[in-house]
């Protein structure tokens, strides 16, 4: 006699998997690179609006890492701005030490005009090595990247995460933030790091774009692969993903620092575009701000982060010059609420998931689906820090 | 040095005493009523205003702390009826929306009151201090800040073990279901305990105006703070704050004497991921059972 064991739910329930790219995503991505890449020759090349238009792309690459982890992962990052403000900071202190030394200071020193103002004499030894772009660019992606991958092996390894994890990034944030500004000598402090020639044009532009087009194919690669489907069982239900044998441990880490090295990018092109950094792009707030967005859009699916930025930037430039302004930040808080409280999925996960309810049929289905969802989500979100029931108290 | 290093840990104290004050109703709200609440900072802010006003019309810190209990816990009340009774099975939108209610009272706070400081004066008995050590005197209103911390935590002890209302709330923490079966409203205990750790947020807001210029923004970093002493001391054990807090700010006020501020911050920092990494769970946190 043969024994066979199956669960109900496998035997009736196949993975199903789509294609890696649909032909409609890549006619709208196809279309959407179109738009936005030939907006310098519609637009104007200095027009405030393509500087703004490039500062979302970054800030959307920035959401995207963020729904990586916190979308299909389940690790709620409060401090991801850390390694975008890191990023950011490499490439604009290396292309202000090589702005300086075409443009001497009022007195003739050859370093940036900051380090002059807070008494240093030259160049600190260890920021030579930043003159060359290269070596720039690989600090501002390597060194976030490898720090990530210490933060994660401290605090993974240990299962920590949830709102452990939250609140200790957040920490690090604010704690980076007041670094910069302490150190104001070495970081530009309060003023940032300004005044050195930025790359805004049509051929950065491009260059953005692929990024940004790379980074969403190596994503959707990503959590379309074996390892995403782990990840979202990480996500849903991590005890039940390490008696299947996976050591979540390590996918967490991984994913987190593929997460930390897409937003040291961001950060990157974001400081090589703009042309000012601040100490404000590295702190929570903006942290947190990336959180919205990748909530606003949709977590958990690829778009969203992209569509959540532009959104509400966008909104937020559109109504910079109406008396509206002022209350922009009230909105902002009544838009964390809302988004929470009646859009759990975000925007395009709202839509798709109407969209995928129209095509699929009886109202059994749905039904069926609804359940799963509502049973999913009561299960979903447990707390690693706060206690359960069943344990003790006080 | 000896004598500075001495003074320097009795600054220290003190400056426990403050994480200690501001942690304790995010203790109560987050280790017992297992609610992430983003917008602590905001409600000692508010708290801090209340006291402004109050001493505005006369009155001092001593009548502050209970009419800054009440306008907090109610409006910790509002919070709890309007956003958070929705998400208790959702912590970490919880802190999302929380945060977002942070920012509100933020906003809201600076268009009525303005964006400039307001400055609170210390009760004049408080006023002056004793010679422990050195030439530099201690203030008395340190020695009220610690008091007030030990009262705060005593307090809360008190309720939440001794009191029928915290036989209550530690059955629903227990078992909620269970607890629901046996009578208890399990909703209003929920909106209780908020409300309680609430009111103890604005108290600390109250005691701390006088020390620190009151302004829209003051929140944040004591939310912070708080975070990482419940980190450090373990949620889920109301003795954790009075360590973890202890152990933070001697931390702090010590490196920052030995090094900077910034320095400081960032050993201790680093020190509570070790802490972490050893304690998965706090110093006094209990052990997972799952």
């Amino acid at each position: 006699m043969t024994l066979t064991l199956r669960t109900a739910r496998e035997s009736d329930r196949k993975v199903r998997r789509g294609r890696l790219l649909p032909a409609w995503a890549l006619l709208l991505g196809a279309l959407a690179v179109a738009l936005i890449g030939t907006f310098p020759y519609y637009g104007g090349t200095d027009s405030y609006v393509l500087l703004l238009i490039g500062k979302f792309l970054c800030f959307a690459i920035f959401a995207l890492s963020i729904d990586l982890i916190w979308g299909f992962t389940g690790i709620l990052s409060l401090g991801q701005a850390v390694y975008f403000g890191m990023g950011a900071y490499f490439v604009a202190l290396s292309l202000k030490i090589n702005y300086a030394l075409e443009h001497p200071t009022r007195y003739g020193n050859k370093f940036p005009d900051f380090m002059e103002w807070n008494g240093l004499t030259e160049l600190p030894t260890f920021m030579k090595p930043l003159i060359y772009t290269p070596v720039a660019v690989l600090c501002a992606v390597a060194i976030p990247t490898f720090l990530a991958f210490i933060f994660g092996v401290i605090t993974f390894k240990r299962h920590i995460y949830g709102v452990y994890c939250a609140v200790i990034t957040l920490a690090e944030a604010l704690i980076l933030q007041e670094f910069i500004v302490e150190y104001q000598g070495y970081t530009g402090g309060f003023n940032g790091i300004t005044d050195y020639s930025n790359y805004v044009g049509a051929p950065f532009l491009w260059f953005m774009l692929a990024v940004s087009v790379a980074f969403l194919l190596i994503t959707r690669a990503l959590t379309h692969s074996r390892i995403g489907t782990v990840l979202k069982a990480i996500r849903d239900n991590d005890v039940r993903a390490e008696f299947m044998g996976y050591n979540s441990a390590n996918y967490r880490i991984f994913v987190f620092c593929v997460s930390a090295f897409m937003a040291a990018a961001a950060g990157a092109m974001y400081a090589a575009w703009v042309g000012i950094v601040s100490y404000l792009d590295a702190g929570p707030v903006f942290s947190v701000e990336g959180v919205i967005w990748t909530a606003v859009g949709g977590r958990a699916t690829l778009i969203g982060p992209f569509i959540g930025a532009f959104l509400v930037r966008g909104l937020e430039f559109l109504l910079s010059g109406s008396w509206f302004a002022d209350y922009w930040q009230l909105f902002m808080g009544i838009l964390f609420i809302a988004v929470v409280l009646w859009i759990p999925d975000g925007l395009v996960g709202t839509i798709a998931g109407w969209l995928r309810r129209r095509k699929r049929g009886t109202i059994e289905q749905i039904r069926q689906e609804q359940d799963q969802l509502a049973h999913d989500r009561q299960h979903d979100w447990d707390p690693a820090g706060a206690p359960r029931a069943g344990e003790e108290t006080v | 040095m000896t004598q500075a290093l001495i003074s320097q840990f009795l600054i220290g104290i003190s400056v426990g005493a403050i994480l200690v004050v501001s942690a304790i109703g995010l203790a109560v709200i987050f280790g017992v009523a297992g609610v992430i609440n983003m917008a602590h900072g905001q409600f000692i802010m508010v708290g801090a205003y209340t006291a402004a006003i109050v001493g505005q019309l006369g009155g001092n810190t001593f009548l502050a702390i209970p009419v800054a209990f009440i306008v907090v816990a109610l409006l910790g009340l509002i919070v709890e009826r309007g956003v958070i009774q929705w998400l208790y099975d959702r912590p970490l939108e919880t802190l999302l929306a929380t945060w977002g209610v942070g920012i509100i009272l933020e906003v809201l706070m600076k268009v009525i009151f303005g964006p400039e400081l307001y400055y609170v004066g210390a009760p004049r008995i408080l006023d002056g201090g004793i010679k422990i050590i050195g030439r530099l005197p201690y203030p008395y209103y340190r020695l009220f800040l610690i008091g007030m911390a030990i009262i705060m935590v005593g307090l809360t002890l008190y309720i939440i073990f001794k009191t029928n209302f915290g036989l209550k709330v530690r059955a629903v923490r227990r078992n909620r279901a269970m607890s629901g079966c046996l009578g208890i409203d399990t909703a209003r205990i929920d909106m209780l305990i908020f409300m309680y750790g609430s009111g103890l947020a604005g108290v600390a807001g109250a005691i701390l105006a006088p020390i620190k210029s009151v302004s829209t923004t003051m929140g944040f970093n004591y939310a912070v703070g708080s975070y990482m002493v419940l980190v450090l001391g373990g949620v889920g054990n109301l003795l954790g704050v009075p360590t973890g807090g202890f152990l933070i700010g001697e931390g702090e006020t010590l490196l920052a004497f030995k090094y900077n501020s910034v320095i400081g911050e960032l050993l201790v920092f680093i020190a509570i991921v070790i802490a972490i990494r050893l304690f998965p769970r706090g110093i006094f946190g209990y052990h997972e059972r799952r």
